[in-house]
């Protein structure tokens, strides 16, 4: 189980799943209604939930994302995402069960069926955030990374955050 | 005590983080919610303003039926009818519908005498539409679950293809029929 402490596999698991919530972010941030209708898709959300969380979710999912990246208050973020995509997977489940067909919303422009495809995708996603939740002890970071290579500083214990 | 690794970061013995709880985590976690409330509430403002005063539904149908008009008229060339047109022809009896959702789906509700030719099974060619349909000039009306939903589009699509002329898709879907408190099968 050596390989659960690489700091490489640490952060490329972190860059990956960062990169791939501000990419879904961005477009929902620029197109509000668009996630508001994908939202309302699902049936089961009142008014002012569909509009609060097409308004909030995005930005919820960028400073995560962003967060992960830079590898800054790694673990909130990742519990932050975890909860998202626990959320996702469960309303994807429900619109299957119900057998609606209907785009999950998860990337505006990109066709994405709220179906098995769908969920087995999200439950990848949920272990690696939740792998960078419980093993990450934020010795490796973007941050760290620049600091080292750009300053030059071999002594980090000042930059761990 | 803080070691060097392989890769030149510093490690403590322990392999944890020496700063870890879970209420530093939460607390961070509300930073980052905190943020994101002001943020998108700022910049979403009139969206917020329609979610709350109820119009926002009306809004998002509004674009997805216009969206589906241009995808269904532009792309396969088939007409979206709405609830205004489609209940005169089906009073008159003049129009046949027919269900492209899940016989599942078809079983819980649908418009009354409406017939079913699930979207799936259709286009894997399990249903032939001739035996149920002989009549290619009949005025057929395709639904699904209105909005964004494509059934009724790929059945209509599939219809057309197979000869039938008078094949249209009732932009609402089944919601806005049984919301207009027009006849259903249950």
């Amino acid at each position: 189980m050596k390989f659960l402490n690489n700091d490489y596999l640490h952060l490329t698991l972190q860059l990956f799943v960062g990169v791939i919530f501000v990419y879904s972010a961005v477009p929902h941030i620029l197109n509000s209604m668009g996630l508001a209708s994908s939202i309302y898709n699902y049936k089961l959300f009142p008014s002012p939930i569909i509009g609060l969380s097409a308004a909030v979710i995005p930005w919820i999912t960028l400073l995560s994302g962003l967060a992960l990246i830079l590898g800054v208050k790694v673990r909130a973020a990742s519990l932050l995402i975890s909860t998202l995509l626990v959320i996702f997977i469960s309303l994807a489940g429900i619109s299957m069960i119900r057998g609606l067909d209907i785009d999950c919303g998860c990337f505006i422009g990109i066709i994405r069926k709220a179906n098995w495809l769908a969920v087995c995708e999200d439950v990848l996603l949920l272990l690696g955030s939740l792998f960078i939740f419980f093993f990450d002890r934020t010795r490796i970071s973007l941050v760290l990374l620049i600091k080292k290579f750009v300053f030059h500083n071999k002594n980090y214990k000042g930059a761990l955050l | 005590m803080i070691q060097q690794t392989k890769t030149g970061f510093p490690s403590d013995s322990s392999n944890k983080h020496p700063s870890f709880s879970w209420r530093l985590v939460i607390k961070d976690c509300l930073y980052f919610v905190g943020i994101a409330i002001l943020l998108g509430g700022v910049l979403n403002y009139s969206l917020l303003v329609k979610a709350f005063n109820g119009t926002l539904i009306s809004k998002i149908q509004q674009n997805q039926l216009a969206n589906l008009k241009s995808k269904a008229s532009l792309l396969y060339g088939i007409s979206v009818i709405d609830l205004v047109s489609a209940k005169p022809l089906y009073d008159e009896k003049i129009a046949i519908f027919v269900d492209a959702r899940t016989l599942q789906e078809y079983s819980i509700g649908h418009i009354s005498e409406a017939i079913s030719i699930p979207d799936r099974e259709f286009l894997m060619g399990q249903i032939d539409p001739g035996k149920i349909l002989p009549d290619k000039e009949a005025i057929l009306i395709t639904y699904c679950d209105g909005g964004e939903c494509e059934l009724a589009v790929d059945v209509a699509k599939g219809l057309s293809e197979r000869g039938y002329n008078n094949v249209f898709i009732l932009g609402e879907g089944y919601p806005g029929w049984e919301a207009a408190g027009y006849p259903v099968d249950k």
